[in-house]
Parts: C-alpha cells; sequence; structure tokens
C-alpha cells in the first residue's frame, strides 16, 4: 500500500497581492498535486499560480519543470508535480484585478 | 511449589519488549495502545480541527482553531547539514508554526477507552526554531540570549510545548495538559513545565456565547493568569546549541482515568509527581463523547519565528 497524505495549507486565505504558502516537507513522496479553490472569487482578476521548490525550507526557486498556472480567481484549479525534492510551497500572485479572493488550498502527497 | 502467572505473564513480556530495538526504548504499561514509528506513516496523528456547521462553513469555526496546521512527515532537513533524519529511521512527525506571535500548531491523535485506570504516552521529541539566514549584528541577540557559539539566539526564540489529554467518561470531560515553557513573549528564558487550572474553552461555549477568541489566542487556556509552574526548579534540556541539530528528548506522561487525574510526568531522567496537579473537569456534561480518549501535541511561538516539534516515536499504553 503506498503511503498518502492529505494536508489543507490554507483553509481560507485572502489573498492580498503575493502569497507564499507555509514550507512543507515532503522528501518521502514520488509525486504530489495542488488544488487551489477560490472559496470568495474575484472575477475579472488575474492570479498565477507558480510550484516553488527548495533544499532547506528557507530559499525557494520555482519548480522549473512545471508552468506557472494562471487563473481568473474563479472556481477551482489544480496543479500536478514531481521531481520536486525535499520541500514544496505554492507562490500564487493576483497579476490584475482589484477584488480580493478568499482561497482553499490542498496539498495531496504520494509515495 | 505455587507460580505467581501475573509476575511471569510480566516477566515475559518485558523481556520480548526488551529484546525488540523498537520497544525497548520505552518504558509501555502492560497493553500498548498504539506504537507510533514516522518511518510509516502519521498513525493517525492529524491537524486538530474545530468543529463547523452544518454547512461545513469556516465562519462557523471558532478563529482560534482554524490554523492548527497540518503535520509533516519530515526527514529533519536543514540548510547546514542536509538530512539530519530520526532517532530511529529516516522520519519524525514535525509540526510547525507560521512566524506570528501566538500561533499554535497543533496534531491530535483519536481513539477511545475500553477500561479505567493507568493510562499513559510516552515520546522521543525535539524541539527547534526555522534557522535564520540573514539581518545584521542584531541576529546575534534574541532576548536572553546574545550568541557565543555555546548558546544560540534561536533557543530564546521557541515558546512551549504542550503535552495533553481530551478525555471524557459518564459525560464528564477533562484534560491533563503539561506544557513545557521555554520563553515569554519576550524571550526570556522560562524553561519550566506549567499546567493549567481551567478547562479549555470549547466550541460549544462559544456557541453559547460564553467566549470568543481571537486567532492566536492560547487555545488549551488563553488567560496566562490560569497557568501554573509545576516546580520552581528549572528544567535543563539538551536543545543543542544550535537550531540545526537534533538532540532527542524522552517524555512520559501517566494519568489516571479512573480517578481522572495526573500521576506522573517524566522527561528524560527527572521525574516529576503529579497527584496534587489538579485537572479541572467541564461544569456541564458533554454530549457524543463517551470513552474519549485523544491525546495532543502542539507548539507554540510567541515571536515571529516558526517553532518546530518534532517527534520521533509515540506509544500509548494502559493497564486496562
Amino acid at each position: 500500500m503506498r503511503q498518502s497524505q492529505s494536508a489543507v495549507i490554507e483553509r481560507g486565505v485572502e489573498l492580498e497581492k503575493v502569497l507564499e504558502t507555509e514550507p512543507f516537507e515532503a522528501a518521502w513522496a514520488g509525486e504530489a498535486r495542488w488544488f487551489v479553490q477560490f472559496l470568495r472569487p474575484a472575477p475579472g482578476s488575474t492570479v498565477e499560480i507558480r510550484a516553488q521548490i527548495s533544499p532547506d525550507g528557507i530559499n525557494w526557486i520555482d519548480l522549473e519543470s512545471v508552468s506557472p498556472l494562471e487563473s481568473e480567481a474563479v472556481g477551482f484549479v489544480s496543479l500536478p508535480v514531481e521531481r520536486f525534492g525535499h520541500w514544496l510551497r505554492l507562490r500564487i500572485e493576483q497579476t490584475s484585478g482589484s477584488g480580493s479572493p478568499q482561497l482553499r488550498i490542498h496539498l495531496e502527497l504520494k509515495e | 511449589m505455587t507460580i505467581d502467572t501475573a509476575s511471569v505473564a510480566a516477566g515475559v513480556r518485558d523481556g520480548m519488549r526488551s529484546s525488540d530495538p523498537r520497544l525497548s526504548k520505552f518504558n509501555p504499561l502492560p497493553r500498548i495502545l498504539t506504537m507510533d514509528d514516522f518511518n510509516q506513516g502519521a498513525h493517525g496523528w492529524v491537524e486538530l480541527g474545530g468543529n463547523y456547521d452544518g454547512r461545513g462553513s469556516l465562519e462557523s469555526l471558532d478563529h482560534h482553531f482554524r490554523d492548527f496546521r497540518p503535520p509533516q512527515l519530515s526527514n529533519a532537513n536543514f540548510f547546514d547539514v542536509g538530512t539530519h533524519g530520526g532517532m530511529t529511521g529516516t522520519y519524525s512527525l514535525k509540526l510547525a508554526t507560521r512566524q506570528i506571535p501566538g500561533h499554535t500548531a497543533t496534531s491530535i491523535r483519536r481513539l477511545t477507552m475500553s477500561g479505567r485506570g493507568l493510562l499513559q504516552i510516552e515520546a522521543y521529541l525535539a524541539w527547534k526554531v526555522e534557522a535564520n539566514l540573514s539581518g545584521g549584528e542584531e541576529a546575534n541577540r534574541y532576548g536572553d540570549i546574545t550568541w557565543d557559539a555555546n548558546s544560540h539566539p534561536s533557543e530564546a526564540q521557541f515558546g512551549a510545548f504542550t503535552v495533553a489529554t481530551d478525555l471524557c467518561s459518564e459525560g464528564i470531560r477533562y484534560h491533563n495538559v503539561m506544557r513545557f515553557q521555554n520563553t515569554d513573549a519576550d524571550g526570556h528564558l522560562i524553561q519550566k513545565w506549567m499546567y493549567p487550572v481551567v478547562a479549555e474553552p470549547t466550541p460549544h461555549e462559544r456557541f453559547e456565547g460564553k467566549h470568543d477568541y481571537g486567532t492566536y489566542a492560547d487555545f488549551t487556556a488563553p488567560n496566562p493568569d490560569d497557568w501554573r509552574y509545576l516546580s520552581d526548579d528549572r528544567q535543563e534540556a539538551c536543545y543543542n546549541e544550535v537550531p540545526t541539530k537534533i538532540n532527542w528528548h524522552y517524555l512520559r506522561f501517566v494519568i489516571d482515568t479512573r480517578t481522572r487525574s495526573n500521576v506522573e510526568l517524566q522527561f528524560n531522567s527527572d521525574v516529576y509527581d503529579l497527584r496534587d496537579v489538579p485537572v479541572p473537569p467541564y461544569d456541564e456534561k458533554y454530549e457524543s463523547l463517551e470513552n474519549l480518549l485523544n491525546f495532543y501535541f502542539s507548539v507554540r511561538t510567541l515571536g515571529p519565528h516558526r517553532n518546530f516539534l518534532f517527534l520521533d516515536s509515540v506509544v500509548i499504553s494502559t493497564d486496562w
């Protein structure tokens, strides 16, 4: 049986321009998938979501193999990642629009 | 010749356990309920969740119950040495706060009681602060500590960790709580065990309008005046100089569910008699919780620093 974990990384955070999620250790996992749900949408906005990786949980760079996801800040989006090393986080930036969306973020990890 | 079968059984049990390297580092009561080695997953330790309404709405949760953070299976990976690993194997369970004063990370394990009597939790644990890699000379000072290549300011940036229960029998609900208070909010070293003299505020009490705490309230007992020191003596420990060296400490906490009381706390070689430490029950009877047997660990930062509690392994045992 493969080990797995689903973590609620944010439960209802207000996006104020840029959000970098808390560092999460994922060394044991071979694959992961992010879910970002707009509990309160911000229609007319553009939100850019990119997966980031780190060797130490302190210094972060973009995961080069995954293109940033663009969303109109409504509904529900998902981003699969693999070969990410030991740490994961999301960097979410509202690149246009004025409303402040509210987000729920899940990280699913699997061996 | 009569044979004392109970003592023979105990001897056989002790012999088998002491020959098992996973168990020989523990001192469990006769019946082991759970043996959590975090090389094999989180074993049911999960973020403490709040009580939401029939629609699952975030607004229905107590503010201070909305963000207890998911536990992480950690290989204890650090900037200076790479993977530190666990006491046994690679992984431990890490509880991590945000870098916000007052934020608390809490993981809970949920069981029920099939008897009454002694109940014990043992763990090998370590507490750390996120390493800091920036700033100027001011980064060498925090609270009581100025870096001298022995003491490190990060030690003054760790707030507290707590081990506690949530138990209920015959509708009477109560918590046994022990907290290692490392510092105060200004980074002054305390390093003493503490316990609260009130029961934890519940979501039901908020529903009844009795309280409404803020996001970073201390959920175990929000009023600092409701805490007492177990002893005036400082609890010496092995933080070990920098935030990236992990030395595992032994913890053992014994309670009695028959009398709803505390019994004993052991921390490495120090043993504290807890029989006079009160366990305040709730005045009101609780529904839906009969035979509740929960343990939780929490870690609380008092400054803008991520605080971590690492659990290498945990054993819960009973004498019933």
